[in-house]
This record gives structure tokens, sequence and C-alpha cells, in this order.
């Protein structure tokens, strides 16, 4: 604060324009003003960004379909195969694979063996026509970003045991992750509002036997919890009924902690003079909260809701890991990660954890993003530095 | 003294209060499973060759009792919970309290193992932080804590697994040798146990060191700038000292608090945990209960037991912060 009195007091008309500014501002101009000078924040952020475009834009930059109907049933289990520029017959300016030849003959004790030809160059090609999809759900198309000459297969992070390319899996997944969370987190968003509202706005009893029962509810460990209430779907329920059910799920348990957020903050602000003024004005209670109260806490709100994203993500993935969770079609973490605990896919197939990575990027993504949005959104924050 | 006395019981009866609430939440969670126990005792006879009718479910229903209404039978389900009895799982067919046994306590000790790590970890490692200047160690800390709070415990399982096996050749999986496993306790299976028990330890510990580190920084950089800590600096108190005698006992409050629901963040963890370490706890026996039976009785008392012992230390750390700082214990009276 004090460095920048004296600098600028070398240009004071310059000074008066930035101090009127910064006057002026609103909330959000003022908490976008702060967020940016957190270093930490500003790179989460455009990891975020980019891996939440990525995975909006999944069907286009996979190249196959992640189901079964995408699989290369010539290559399971593939190790991950990576576009080169040059070997051992001279460089390219595109990139190409070596040709995969399989083949099962007396001299290979009659298995089915992968040799890798050498001589044979497939080349990368760039908006190449494949498998349909619709962008967005509505968009139908069928251009994807990269693929293969001749129809072959290109697996960046390899494939699995059905042969599915786990690069588009992954890109899926991410989708997944973002879709469950966000539907979670709007769920527990609401009933937070209207249970941590009503309890913060009435106070006394009612506020006394909410706490209680909110209380109670956070003792109980969610996981857990959450697995009991995720048995009771029926095997036989779809992949899509089941990942509604799920996100739903998240959202009802996931409530307490924002409810008791709401509610101190409420509790706090309800005794100011403003509301007061406004109850002296003759405003009825809904109008005080929506018109008054909300408004004056929304960056926390805001800030709650990114900090619960991750925690969302991970009990969707650690539910589905289990296999309580999503199945099979829907591609989640989870789902991806079901079967790597047998000795044969940690001894051989390493690559089933790629994906993994990712997943640590979004969470993490969103831990730094909600901590520089807590940062930026306290105005107090700027004396603690 | 009579203070004391009626502090330590307003928590009792809260905490009490707390747990009719969950067992509630919980007894009506297991109501809410399609199919009874009635059924599932007779679906299993017809598997044997019997023929069974509607009346006889009804009978059954009858002699098991849960042809009485719901509230009748949550208060018998919850006074026998706090016996120690649950009953028998329908599945199975054997007394849950039986079942568990000894392998709530292992799970119980080795959560509670994991949480004192984390604190011996977090204590003296977030006070440094707190206080020292250095950027470099803040920014390496920080690094650490939040991968803490972004690798999810089992994808750290799987991780050490993968290491362990591709470098060892070893999976580090279970709780027992093989001779220990039905072997009655005695000092060798316990040493046995600890010998497996490491690797559940530290990585229940992991995440929970990382909250735990938050935690304990956030509260001592918010006192450590505060005047009364000046002025003992003033007085020429410096050091290890000043920390400890300070701002510390000033954090300790919220920390104990926190205590609580790190134990229950670890709970969560407990069960896919065990699932990867194959470990025949408690939280295996949870993920039993659910993904393959849905034995509905096996899995109440389990999230049953895992509250109550939420609830037991919430109540034992308030006692000892009452113990502790005086202003609580007034507090809580007024």
């Amino acid at each position: 604060m004090t460095t920048e009195t004296q600098g600028s007091a070398a240009e004071p008309v310059q000074d008066q324009t930035a101090k009127e500014a910064y006057f002026t501002a609103s909330q959000g101009q003022l908490i976008w003003a702060r967020f940016k000078k957190q270093r930490a924040a500003m790179i989460a952020a455009a990891l975020l960004f980019v891996l939440v475009l990525s995975g909006l834009f999944a069907p286009f930059l996979s190249p196959y379909d992640p189901t079964i109907a995408g699989r290369n049933k010539d290559y399971l289990n593939g190790a991950p195969t990576i576009p080169m520029f040059c070997d051992k017959n001279g460089c390219s300016s595109r990139p190409f694979l070596h040709a995969l030849e399989r083949e099962r003959s007396m001299a290979t004790n009659f298995r089915w063996v992968t040799t890798v030809n050498e001589d044979k160059r497939i080349y990368m090609e760039f908006f190449v026509e494949g498998a349909p999809y619709k962008l967005f759900g509505v968009i139908p198309m069928n251009t994807h970003l990269f693929g293969m000459q001749d129809g072959a297969f290109i697996h960046l992070f390899g494939t699995d045991a059905a042969g599915k390319d786990i690069f588009s899996r992954t890109l899926h997944a991410i989708w997944t992750s973002l879709q469950v969370g966000t539907i979670g987190v709007l769920i527990a968003f609401v009933m937070a509002l209207v249970i941590g509202g009503i309890s913060g706005y009435y106070g006394g009893w009612i506020d006394s036997v909410i706490q209680m029962v909110t209380d109670a509810v956070r003792t109980v460990p969610p996981i857990p919890l959450f697995m009991a209430v995720a048995a009771f779907m029926p095997p036989e329920m779809s992949a899509e009924a089941r990942f509604f059910y799920i996100s739903v799920l998240l959202g009802f348990i996931n409530w307490p902690t924002l409810a008791r957020r709401v509610r101190t903050h409420l509790l706090t602000e309800r005794n100011q003079e403003y509301v007061l003024a406004a109850q002296l004005c003759g405003a009825s209670s809904s109008h005080v909260i929506r018109r008054h109260l909300l408004p004056s806490f929304t960056s926390y709100i805001i800030v709650d809701l990114v900090i619960s994203f991750p925690y969302m993500v991970l009990s969707e993935t650690a539910l589905s890991f289990i296999g309580l969770g999503l199945k099979d079609p829907v591609n989640s973490l989870g789902v991806m990660l079901q079967n790597v605990t047998s000795a044969d896919v940690l001894l051989n197939y390493q690559w089933y954890f790629i994906p993994v990575i990712f997943f640590i990027a979004l969470v993490l993504a969103f831990v730094f993003v909600g901590d520089g949005l807590r940062d930026a959104a306290d105005p107090y924050s700027d004396n603690n530095k | 003294m009579l203070q004391f006395g009626r502090f330590v019981l307003t928590r009792a009866v809260m905490a009490m209060i707390t747990l009719i609430i969950v067992s509630l939440v919980v007894f009506t969670l297991m109501e809410l499973v399609p199919g009874d126990c009635a059924e599932r005792y007779l679906a299993f006879k017809n598997t044997q060759g019997s023929g069974i009718s509607l009346e006889d479910i009804e009978n059954e229903r009858a002699r098991l009792g849960l042809d009485r209404p719901f509230v009748e039978r949550w208060a018998s389900w919850i006074i026998g919970a706090f016996q120690g009895e649950f009953g028998d799982s329908c599945i199975l067919r054997v007394n849950i309290a039986q079942l568990l046994g000894s392998k709530f306590w292992v799970s119980l000790g080795i959560c509670l193992a994991s949480l004192a790590l984390a604190y011996i970890i977090a204590l003296p490692v977030g006070i440094i932080s707190a206080a020292t200047n250095s950027a470099t160690l803040n920014n390496i800390l920080r690094v650490v804590s939040y991968f803490g709070l972004a690798m999810p415990n089992f994808l750290l399982a799987l991780m050490i697994m993968l290491f362990s096996t591709v470098y060892f050749g070893e999976t580090l999986t279970g709780l027992f040798s093989k001779e220990y496993r039905d072997a009655p306790w005695d000092l060798a299976k316990f040493i046995d146990l600890m010998k497996h028990a490491w690797l559940p330890i530290f990585i229940l510990g992991w995440s929970a060191t990382a909250f735990a580190l938050q935690t304990v920084r956030a509260l001592i950089s918010d006192e450590i700038g505060k005047l009364y800590v000046t002025a003992a600096a003033a007085r020429g108190v410096s050091g290890a000292r000043l920390l400890w005698r300070y701002p510390a006992r000033h954090a300790l409050g919220p920390i104990v608090n926190s205590l609580g629901f790190d134990l229950n963040r670890i709970f969560n963890e407990l069960p896919i945990v065990a699932l990867i370490l194959t470990l025949t706890d408690a939280g295996a026996l949870l993920i039993e209960a659910l993904a393959r039976s849905n034995d509905q009785q096996l899995a109440g008392a389990i999230i049953f037991l895992l509250t109550a012992s939420i609830v037991a230390l919430n109540f034992f750390t308030d006692v000892l912060l009452a113990i502790l700082d005086p202003r609580v214990r007034k507090s809580i009276l007024r």
C-alpha cells in the first residue's frame, strides 16, 4: 500500500484516476484485481480453463469413440504409441507411426503376436472424418482433430483390456467429472441456501433445532454413508440414470458444510443496520433475504462452491472406483481405474495410470483457484500481506 | 469442580442427542433398502429346495418382529446399539457384534494412529512454517500440503502399490501374516500387525496431515501478529519458548476442536484404502456389506459405530479443552 502511494506521487493525474477507479469499482472488479495478483491462482485458472475446454470439446479432440464402439480390437492392452518425426530411414515433417503387424502362426506358437514394422510408416492426419458425435450434445459432426492415414489407429495413452483408446476416454472422463461436480454442487447449494437461510435468518429455536440436525448429519463420514445410499441403486439401472442419481446424491450428502457457512454469514449480516433499515421500511422477509442479504455474501458463496467442487469430483471417483458409482459406458476416472489393482496391470500395463495425472491436475487447479478466490474475496486480506 | 461437572454433563447429553439423530438417519436408510430380513431368510430357504408362500413370509416377519411399527423397531435397535448389540446380519446369518469383533477395534486403532501421526508431523512443521519468513520453505510446504489435498488417499495407495510391485516385486497388502490371521491376540500377533499396519497408517495419515498442517499454520500465523506476542517478545522471551508459550497456546483450542473432523475425513478414506490394500478390517467389511451383498444390518452397524467414535472423540476433546482452558467451560454455561 505504502509503495503504491509513494510511486504514484510523481504522477498526480494518473493517481487520481486510479483512485477513482478503485473507489468506484464494483465488488467483482475488486475481486478480479486482487485475484490477478496471485501468480499461482492465475496459473491454476489458466490450467482449469484448458481442462474445461478439453472436456467440452472432448469428442472433437479425441480421435475415437470412448465406448466399446471405438475400440481397436487388434490392439488390446496396447502400449502408448507416440507419433515421431524421425526414424532410421530419415526424417519427415509430418509425424508418423510405424505400422503394427499382428500375426499368428506356427512360428509364434499360435498366439497373436504384435510386431512393429519399422520400414512402413503411417502418417498422422489432421481434421479427419471419423466416428460421428454431437458437439455440446447438439451439433452433429464427424470431424476429429487428428487421426491416422487409412483408418489406422493412434493411441497416445495406450489402450485398455477391451482395446478402447485411453486418451479418448480420459478426455470424456474429464467432462463427466465436471458434469457430476456441477450438478452436485448446484443441488448442495440450493439445499444449503434454503436450510442455512431459514436457520440463519430466523434464529432462535428454529436455528437451534436445524443446527443440531445439521451437526449430527455432519458427523457421519460422508463416503461410507454415500456407499450405503448408492447401494440401493438397482443394478439394472441404466448408465445415464445412474449418472444422474449419483450427482444428486453427492449434492444431498454434501449440503451441511455449505449450509453452516450460509447460516454463519446470515447471522452476522442480519444484525447490521442496513437490514434493520429495510425492515423498518416495511420490507418482507423474502425481500430482505433476496435483495439485501444474499448480495452481501454472494462472493463468499461462489468461493465456497469452487472449494467444494473438487471434493464432489473426488467422491464420485472414489465411489465409481469401488464399483458403487458410475458404470461402464459412462467414462469417469473411477470407472477407468476399476481394474488397475490387479497384479497384471500393476506389472505390465502401467499406462492405465496416465489419466490419474489429469485428475490430480484438475483437482489441484480447483483447489488453487478456490484458495485464490477466497483470498481475493476477503476485503481484509490486503492488510495481512 | 461443580461447574466442570455440569459442563461434562451438558456435553454428554449433547453427544447422546447427536447419536440418536444419527441413529435415526442410519436406521431409516437401512429400512429403505428394498426387501427385508424375512424375505431374505426365506429366499435362502427357497434356494435350498423348500417351497415358500406369502404366508410364510408374514410368519417370518412376525417371528423377527418386523411387523412392529417403525418407531418401536428403531427404539429397540438404538437401545441394542448402545449396548454394543446390533442383532444378526440376515445375509451372513451371524451375529454382527461377533463378526465385527476385534476388526472394528483394529480399524479404529489404525485410524487413531494415523490421526496421531498427522498431528505429530503437523504441529511442529506448521508452527515453524508460520514463524519463518523463508519463502522457499513456505512454498515447499504449500505444494506438499496441496498435494495432500488433491491426491485422494486411494490414488496414493494405488501409486504406492504400483511402485512397490514394479521395484520390489511385493504388493505390501493385508494386515496379518498368514499364521496370525486367526490366532488369538498376543504380543506376537500385535507385532505382526504393526509390521503390516504402517502402510495403511501412513496412507490414511497423508491427507489428514495436509489438512492439519494448513489448520495449524493458519491459526498460528493469525496469532503470531497479535500484540501480546510482540509484548512478550519485548519482555525478552524469544525463540521456541515464545512460540510455545504464547501463540501456540492460544491456537490450541481450535486445533483440538478440529480433531473430530479429521477423524471423520480418515474414516471417509478407510473403506477404499482397505479395499486396495486388501485389509480385513471394518472398512473392507463395509464395502463387502454394501457392494457385494446389500447387507443393510451390517452396513448400518458399521456406519453407526464409525459415527459414534467421532462423537466420542468430540466429547473427549471438548472435555480436554475444558480442562486446559477455563474460558471454554464458562462459555458453555452462560
